[in-house]
């Protein structure tokens, strides 16, 4: 693929430093600084207008920031020569003329940046829309629209790509699909960031987490850190509740009764629970470590920086 | 070079240029249409209503309607992109602005060129040829000395095509870029014409469809234009038709957030 061992360490990178952006009154992206880099996929999170969209176009040169830095491999992305080949977007898979072919929008994008007709069937061939390359773009799905636009922003085999809201839309198949694309381009060391408002799919998908809220940075973290900050303790299920909750305070454990009989354990692991109640003869049910859903951690997160619910991202 | 190969690409896959093209086509076959009719005309009058009745005016209906044709496809070329939001994509893959200006000027430009000097010229030669040997009154002079009025015509078709994808880029909608084309085309000629003297005939010269028989050096005696304008001169504001717009319209993109 593109690039080798000879490449110097800010090469597949995206660098925010300080980022801000003004819309008169409106500020979409407050001093926002991250580092997103290859070889994993990054999530980009946040509620509707939470400002990830505005952070990619600006990272993508087309809107100018107010104040701040956002680099690519380095640099602004305004001074690539042919961006093509370094970094691949699907900001919105909508944003096609309906009268042309398929090959042919792929065409003059390959031809923008000096990419060769063979690369444009190549990658139609990888996102399954070889059979409807010479059909026009208008009677396209919007799963096929979908795939159109991740088929453009792997044209130039690009190190870097960049996909915001890609799943919207598709169905439980492109899910999938879009989902074991991505593994595999960060699994080739390419740097992979997703933008979504849906912890569910990042969970699935991304293995470090941007969580931005109102324009600001909220996380920056992996996503095993997330739901270990979460942990809330063990679920225990015995028949002799009050002898467990003795042993267990006794040995350093916090014990709470929780309604219909069972306990929740914090500051111990499941090996150590089950070892002090067999030490005592005690039967135990059930010994389930429980965790916040990552959803949950997500919303207790963001909480109080969602914008109005309607507003689009 | 690859913006250019690029903008060419786009242009010539989208149905709208064949649709614009052919409307350009359609009016050099109407303007051959009505020749073999006013051919038929001349044959049936009397020697004296003869001399009033001149050719020209149908002559110079084909390039006037294709300049209207070229300029919709100018507007269309920037238009559809903000329309589909395909202009997002545009400048992500060529991000020099300017330079996504410049191909799509100069594709534009060029088939607006090719096919303005084609209707225009394929009117002048296609009626003369038509008409025959008739001796109209105002076709006494050689085709090599009128064809160089037909090319100053073609030509300003380019200038409206490119008038036409400045205003779609400036105002960013093909309602209101089509409506301002239209206006200048022919609204505010009507309109500069209705004006005291002398400024009718002072405005009237300036007005985008007057340039090109002042360049030609002709009198506008029988239009609603002026010809107070030396040929130097007129070849300027031509010019700055289809420059000062694209100036504008360079700075407003690469001020503007996409």
């Amino acid at each position: 693929m593109c690039g080798g061992p000879s490449r110097t360490t800010v090469d597949r990178m995206i660098e925010v430093r300080e980022l801000t952006k003004r819309y008169g009154a409106t500020t979409a992206v407050d001093r926002l600084s991250f580092t997103v880099r290859p070889g994993t996929v990054t999530g980009f999170l946040g509620p509707n207008g939470a400002g990830k969209t505005t952070s990619m176009r600006i990272l993508l040169g087309l809107d100018a920031a107010t104040s701040g830095e956002a680099l690519v491999n380095g640099g602004g992305y305004a001074a690539l020569r042919r961006p093509m080949r370094e970094v691949g977007a699907l900001l919105d898979a909508g944003a096609v003329h309906g009268g042309r072919r398929a090959f042919d929008h792929l065409g003059w994008l390959a031809r923008s940046n000096g990419i060769g007709a063979r690369r444009v069937a190549e990658v139609l061939e990888q996102v399954g829309l070889a059979g409807v390359a010479r059909k026009r773009v208008g009677g396209f799905s919007l799963g096929m629209r979908q795939r159109l636009g991740i088929a453009a922003a792997l044209l130039g085999d690009p190190g870097v790509l960049m996909f915001d809201e890609p799943v919207n839309g598709l169905d439980p198949d492109g899910v999938r699909w879009i989902r074991e694309l991505m593994r595999s381009l960060a699994a080739d060391g390419r740097t992979v960031l997703v933008s979504s408002h849906l912890m569910t799919e990042m969970e699935l998908t991304a293995d470090r987490l941007i969580i931005i809220g109102r324009g600001r940075l909220i996380a920056d973290t992996s996503v095993r850190e997330l739901a270990d900050r979460f942990r809330r303790g063990v679920l225990v299920r015995t028949p002799r509740p009050a002898a467990l909750t003795a042993v267990l305070a006794a040995a350093g454990g916090s014990v709470e009764s929780m309604p219909g009989g069972a306990l929740t354990v914090t500051g111990m692991d499941v090996a150590v629970i089950g070892d002090r109640a067999a030490a005592r003869g005690i039967p135990l049910y059930e010994v389930t470590p429980h965790s916040a859903s990552l959803e949950e951690a997500y919303m207790e997160l963001t909480a109080g920086s969602t914008e109005f619910g309607a507003v689009a991202s | 070079m690859d913006a250019v190969a690029a903008e060419w690409w786009k242009l010539r896959s989208v149905r709208s240029t064949y649709w614009t093209l052919s409307a350009a086509a359609a009016v050099f076959v109407f303007v051959l249409l009505l020749a073999f009719q006013m051919a038929h005309i001349w044959d049936g009058l009397s020697v004296e209503r003869r001399a009033d009745f001149t050719l020209r005016p149908l002559q110079e209906l084909g390039g006037w309607a294709a300049a209207l044709c070229l300029a919709v496809l100018g507007v269309l070329s920037v238009t559809s992109e903000y329309r589909s939001g395909m202009i997002r994509t545009t400048l992500t893959v060529v991000p020099r602005r300017g330079r996504v200006l410049a191909a799509k000027a100069a594709v534009v430009g060029t088939v607006a060129l090719v096919a303005g000097e084609a209707v225009s010229i394929g009117s002048f030669l296609g009626t003369r040829l038509v008409v025959g040997d008739r001796p109209f009154p105002d076709q006494g002079a050689s085709i090599a000395h009128d064809l160089p009025d037909f090319a100053i015509v073609g030509a300003s078709v380019a200038v409206f095509a490119l008038l036409g994808m400045s205003l779609g880029v400036l105002l960013r909608s093909t309602a209101g870029a089509l409506v301002s084309v239209v206006f200048l085309w022919h609204v505010l000629p009507l309109l500069v014409f209705q004006l005291p003297e002398p400024w009718n005939e002072r405005v009237g010269s300036v007005m985008p469809g007057a340039l090109p028989g002042q360049i030609a050096g002709r009198s506008a005696d029988s239009s609603i234009y002026g010809d107070l304008l030396p040929p130097g001169a007129a070849a300027a504001v031509m010019l700055a038709y289809a420059l000062v717009p694209l100036m504008l319209a360079g700075f407003a993109l690469s001020r503007r957030d996409a």
